[in-house]
């Protein structure tokens, strides 16, 4: 087989990656401010399980040199323009800074959004269930929200949220803090602190590695939806969406209880500075019940207090990057109540991406995505080749696209060779016409 | 008639005080209790239309499932007292498959598949291939359900498939695999019948293959 471009980008991030990252960096900056580019950036958020494909799942999610050697092998593989990878899935360190946060916004990054494997076994949380511990070795680790709060307790909730969180959810998501004040209460902080820091000096030597080899790693602040707190953190999504229809008035309540718990969390956890100018600073706000909500629930109970954080942030000069699970189409049209350019719309599986969302969004959003996992797992060079070659041509030369999965993920059992069709694809022909 | 559709039109626009004073109503007034409960074989393909049509949303489905054990656990005594039993459908083996613990999605069609009038056996969460052969063999379903959200689900849904194949009993089911992941191409990676995004619509697809196999058609 000939060479590829492909082959020349691989070739060129080994041999000139200070040049390579920064011809990314300027792409990718000039893109999230909606301005023309010289071809379309690839931009891949991971939560590690497509690092699996060269560790078992629970090696890299509990061995942390593991983890590091899987990301760098994966941006050696796969060049790609912008790499954004966590090394767990969110849980009670997210309640815990959003409980914190207001008296203590120095020490929130001390609980970051998500947890490791380790800082699992140290807290036996209820929120997550891991491979080799809850389900198989070669299983992602999974998000499981459980019910920590009854619908009686809604009036706590909005009287006091960080008493309340940390008295009383806390305890119930968390089997080794369950007692309050107890020693052992004291030795699980101590260890999770301990642990955190042990994460952090691997994460800053694994994005280090990964940026010398020439591709830019997006570091944002994180927040989330006043709702989805209440959904995943507390009450369970299936009982928040019985409590909009039993009691609509304190679950508002609620969201706005939350909402400035969550602006100082997305505050707090935000680099002051842009880690990677010429990027802007970055808040990644992964959204949960956007799909299941029908528009006038979404309107009323959702969209307010998340658009709140989002305006908010971007008169600081904070751009937002909103991954949309599911279908989000039916909310597009709220989308464009932001000032334009705000930030970056990921969208996991519009019905149709080009009717549905870009022709919608472009010129005033950055849109994100346009590939189904699914066709990566299961389809062929040939097939992937064809479909991405169709999806740059839909888009056109606007500028402000960014293609992805659509979910932030690629499973490991995805043929290396189908990857590398959708990415040599890009290459070819992404480049902006004008 | 009037009941009945106050009965109707109540749990389609989801309000739950009416729907269970309508429930109660039919009771008091002597009506058959299987009747109750094969009206809401309707109700499950009109909230199957609605979704269909981008009316009803997961949020609907959940709450039209709260309302919906509300009014069996309202019926099932008078059901018991009569001894009587509701007719069912067919036979439905569902299960969310290996390395995958979600399971809203899961119970969501656990729910309205017995509405419709379904035995349903649900093998849980996290369910290994042999798991499901097994219930086959057990249960002799006419349908297999396999729900995932994660994108590790295709290929759990995929070696599922593949096992039913290899112990002989791919032709004896129809299966349909649903959850946030799954679409065309997850249907014929994975060798599936149908794919669902939503339990309303998995339902009525669920409904339409037993109404093939009952007018003759071979499923």
């Amino acid at each position: 087989m000939s060479r590829q471009p492909i082959d020349e980008l691989v070739e060129r991030q080994r041999t000139e990656p200070e040049a390579v990252l920064k011809e990314r960096l300027e792409r990718l900056a000039k893109t999230i401010e909606l301005k023309t580019t010289d071809r379309v950036p690839f931009f891949f958020n991971s939560c590690s399980h497509a690092l699996s494909r060269y560790y078992k799942m629970s090696e890299v999610v509990f061995n942390y040199e593991i983890f590091k050697r899987a990301a760098v092998k994966f941006v050696e593989d796969f060049p790609l323009d912008a790499f954004m990878i966590a090394p767990g899935v969110e849980s009670t360190t997210l309640t815990m800074g959003l409980a914190i946060v207001n008296e203590y916004p120095e020490l929130v990054s001390y609980y970051s959004p998500w947890i490791t494997g380790p800082m699992h076994d140290i807290l036996r949380d209820k929120y997550t269930r891991w491979p080799g511990r809850e389900v198989g070795p070669y299983a992602p680790p999974q998000f499981y929200a459980s019910k920590f709060m009854e619908a009686e307790e809604y009036d706590k909730l909005i009287e006091n949220p960080t008493e309340f969180i940390l008295k009383v959810i806390v305890p119930r998501g968390t089997e080794n803090l369950s007692d309050l004040g107890s020693a052992k209460y004291v030795a699980t902080i101590t260890r999770l602190i301990l642990e955190r820091q042990k994460v952090s000096e691997v994460l800053d030597k694994t994005l280090a590695e990964v940026r010398a080899r020439g591709v830019p790693t997006i570091t944002p602040g994180y927040c989330k939806a006043p709702l989805d707190c209440i959904g995943d953190l507390l009450r369970h999504i299936t009982s928040v969406l019985v409590d909009l229809h039993r009691c609509p008035d304190k679950v508002k309540l609620a969201t706005e209880a939350i909402l400035p718990l969550a602006l100082k969390y997305a505050e707090a956890t935000t680099p002051p500075q842009s880690p990677l100018p010429p990027l802007p600073r970055l808040l990644f706000i992964p959204l949960h019940l956007n799909d299941m909500l029908p528009p006038k629930l979404y309107n009323e109970f959702y969209w307010p207090t998340l658009k709140k954080i989002i305006v908010e942030m971007y008169s600081k000069g904070v751009r937002s990057y909103l991954l949309c699970e599911g279908d989000h189409s039916p909310h597009v049209n709220t989308i464009l109540e932001l000032p334009k350019g705000w930030g970056i719309a990921h969208f996991e599986r519009p019905k149709n991406f080009i009717k549905d969302v870009w022709e919608k969004l472009k010129g005033h959003t950055v849109v994100m995505g346009g590939i189904p996992s699914t066709l990566l797992i299961g389809g062929t060079p040939e097939k992937i080749e064809e479909y991405v070659k169709n999806l740059l041509r839909e888009v056109g030369p606007e500028p402000g696209f960014i293609l992805s999965t659509g979910v932030a993920e690629i499973d490991p059992t995805t043929p290396a060779e189908n990857l590398k069709a959708l990415l040599n694809t890009l290459f070819k022909y992404g480049e902006h016409r004008r | 008639m009037v009941l009945r559709e106050d009965f109707v039109n109540a749990l389609l626009e989801l309000d739950e005080r009416k729907t269970i004073d309508a429930t109660k109503k039919r009771l008091e007034a002597g009506e058959d209790p299987v009747e109750i409960l094969n009206d809401l074989k309707y109700v499950a393909e009109k909230i199957g239309e609605k979704y269909e049509r981008g009316e009803f949303f997961v949020a609907d489905l959940v709450m039209a499932g709260e309302i919906l054990k509300e009014i069996t656990d309202l019926v099932k005594p008078k059901l018991d007292e009569l001894g009587k039993v509701r007719k069912t459908i067919g036979k439905f083996v569902i299960g969310t498959v290996e390395g995958d613990i979600h399971d809203i999605g899961k119970n969501i069609v656990v729910m309205m598949a017995g509405v419709a009038g379904f035995d349903v056996i649900d093998l849980g969460v996290d369910v290994p291939p042999q798991k499901f052969v097994e219930a086959i063999k057990q249960y002799n379903p006419d349908i297999v359900g396999m729900s995932g959200l994660l994108t590790f689900a295709i290929d759990s849904m995929k070696k599922t498939v593949d096992a039913i194949e290899e112990a002989g009993l791919r032709d004896k089911v129809k299966i349909i695999i649903g959850g946030g992941r799954v679409d065309q191409y997850a249907k014929e990676y994975t060798g599936a019948d149908a794919w669902t995004l939503s339990a309303a619509e998995g339902v009525r697809i669920m409904l339409r293959w037993i109404d093939e196999k009952q007018g003759g058609v071979n499923i």
